[in-house]
């Protein structure tokens, strides 16, 4: 396959270290619609590539009704999770917050707010990506469309469309723009609730009716249907073979270019020190959720895994407070993570 | 009324008549819409006790598609362990398809059973039974896909998304042909 790097490629590669001006495209305005990343993310198609690989996925532009007005209960409410079922956790302002999967995969969007901001917690069960988007005074919705098999969101304040795993818009007013992310944990119900017992946790009065015990593609615990077979519903923007399809990865982009570990082997290791373009990233893992987090680390640093956490520079540290900032960590379906990212390294 | 239309109609009344036709009718019916719902979601197992829970602007929501041929629920039904989500046009569209497979298979019985008094050989009037089998794997796309473990070419799936439209253009088809065909 061609590589194509357009013009947001090309942009990300000249730009790192640099604030994204990329955002204020012409129309759209810096102040219209989501915020605009300090720094774009690593494209590896131009918009115009991506744009015409979009597919319709079968709902109407809001078939599928993101959550726009959230509510919540505590741990010890009736209608929690099971254990072993899958959450997404966050934790800002000292309040930690889950979604279950189970609602999620109904509604692919929740637009809330954490810590008085408003963001978007989003997940595409297609390619088990779950990504936290930062919204300003807009909402997020599902286009029913598709890339890669990857949702693609749209805006309402301007209605550009944003393929989640990208975090860029590829089409519309704000083209080029990149999203603010934040970190999302993907863990199970249990070892959420351990970690954070005074956790609050999405309801299921969403606003709409659903049989949120009921998932169309299959299910997690045990993992079968779609999440465990090779086949994808869409077709795939590249192929790679150096893993199965439904393989899951933890992946890194920077404005360079990207990097990704197989989690297994994340969890057996406890640490991958990746580079990407000469910069260094570390995602450790924690075993306390089975999560991962991504780190910029300097050059000189020593980091190694130990069994308690992670050793940085001969200090033990919890894996989720190493003293670096922070770099979006992505788990994925390595089919998404290839197709997007056809150049990317992958940790061995 | 086109001879075809009329023959068509006519072979139908006349399989409905028949006890045989008449209970495949009924069969098709009340068992067809259950498992339409189920295929879609809306009828499922796991639920715990009992509870009706209504939207606040039902009317609007019912109309509100969520993709082709279907629409969002405007109340949801426990009864432990079924839950069922209520769509006035899915319940709409679940009885119509309902009624066309009732129809083919009642046409399909009743020419097995005596092909003379319907007008329809036995040999053709079996066909009428296998798009009312069809249909009922075709209600929802990624099902589909997800039952059959095999993935699709975008258009493939496409074509899945409108597979309720299809089902239906279908069942109509195969009564024309069949009942159609009566008196040549």
């Amino acid at each position: 396959m061609a590589l194509a790097v357009g013009t947001t490629g090309a942009l990300a590669g000249c730009l790192d270290g640099v604030a994204n001006t990329a955002g204020g495209a012409s129309d759209g305005g810096p102040d219209r619609g989501p915020p605009a990343a300090d720094r774009p993310r690593h494209v590896a198609y131009d918009p115009d590539h991506l744009h015409g690989a979009v597919v319709s996925g079968g709902p109407d532009k809001d078939g599928i009704p993101a959550v726009d007005d959230p509510s919540f209960v505590d741990a010890s409410a009736a209608s929690v999770p099971g254990d072993d079922d899958v959450v997404v956790g966050v934790v800002r302002g000292g309040t930690a917050t889950a979604y279950p999967r189970s609602i999620l995969v109904h509604h692919e969007i929740v637009n809330d707010r954490l810590d008085g901001v408003p963001v978007s917690v989003t997940y595409c069960p297609l390619t088990g990506t779950v990504m936290g988007f930062e919204r300003r005074d807009t909402t997020f919705g599902v286009s029913g469309n598709l890339i890669n098999n990857n949702l693609v969101m749209y805006d309402r304040a301007t209605d550009s469309r944003w393929p989640q795993m990208l975090a860029t818009a590829i089409s519309g007013p704000l083209v080029g723009r990149t999203l603010r992310e934040f970190d999302l944990v993907w863990t199970t119900w249990g070892r959420w609730r351990r970690r954070h017992p005074e956790t609050r946790v999405l309801s299921t009065d969403t606003g709409y009716l659903r049989n949120y015990g009921v998932d169309p593609y299959g299910s997690y615990t045990p993992k079968r249907g779609y999440y465990a077979q090779e086949y994808t519903i869409f077709s795939s923007l590249a192929d790679d073979d150096r893993l199965g399809a439904k393989d899951i990865v933890v992946g890194v982009r920077t404005t360079r270019g990207a990097a990704a570990v197989e989690h297994s082997r994340l969890r057996r290791r406890g640490l991958a020190d990746l580079s990407i373009g000469g910069r260094r990233i570390a995602i450790v893992h924690d075993p306390g959720l089975d999560a991962a987090y991504g780190y910029a680390l300097p050059a000189t640093t020593t980091v190694t895994a130990a069994s308690t956490g992670v050793v940085v520079d001969g200090v033990r540290r919890p894996p989720a407070a190493l003293p670096f900032d922070r770099v979006p960590a992505i788990e994925a379906m390595w089919f998404a993570w290839a197709g997007f990212y056809p150049d990317t390294d992958l940790h061995a | 009324m086109p001879d075809r239309t009329r023959r068509t109609v006519a072979g139908v009344t006349t399989a409905l008549r028949q006890p045989g036709g008449r209970a495949a009718f009924l069969l098709a019916l009340v068992g067809y819409p259950p498992l339409y719902l189920a295929s879609v979601g809306h009828l499922a197992v796991g639920a715990r006790g009992y509870s009706i829970r209504v939207v606040a602007d039902p009317v609007t929501r019912a109309m509100r598609s969520t993709r082709p041929f279907s629409f969002e629920p405007v109340a949801r039904v426990a009864v432990d362990p079924l839950a069922v989500l209520i769509s006035p046009l899915d319940i709409g569209v679940a009885l119509t398809l309902a009624a066309l497979v009732g129809c083919n298979l009642a046409l399909a019985v009743a020419a097995w059973r005596s092909p003379a008094t319907c007008g329809v050989e036995g040999s053709v009037g079996s066909l009428a039974g296998l798009p009312a089998l069809l249909t009922g794997a075709t209600c929802c796309g990624p099902a589909v896909l997800v039952a059959l473990g095999a993935g699709a070419a975008g258009s493939l799936t496409a074509v899945l998304w409108y597979a309720t439209p299809l089902a239906g253009a279908l069942l109509v088809a195969s009564l024309v042909f069949v009942a159609g065909r009566g008196g040549h």
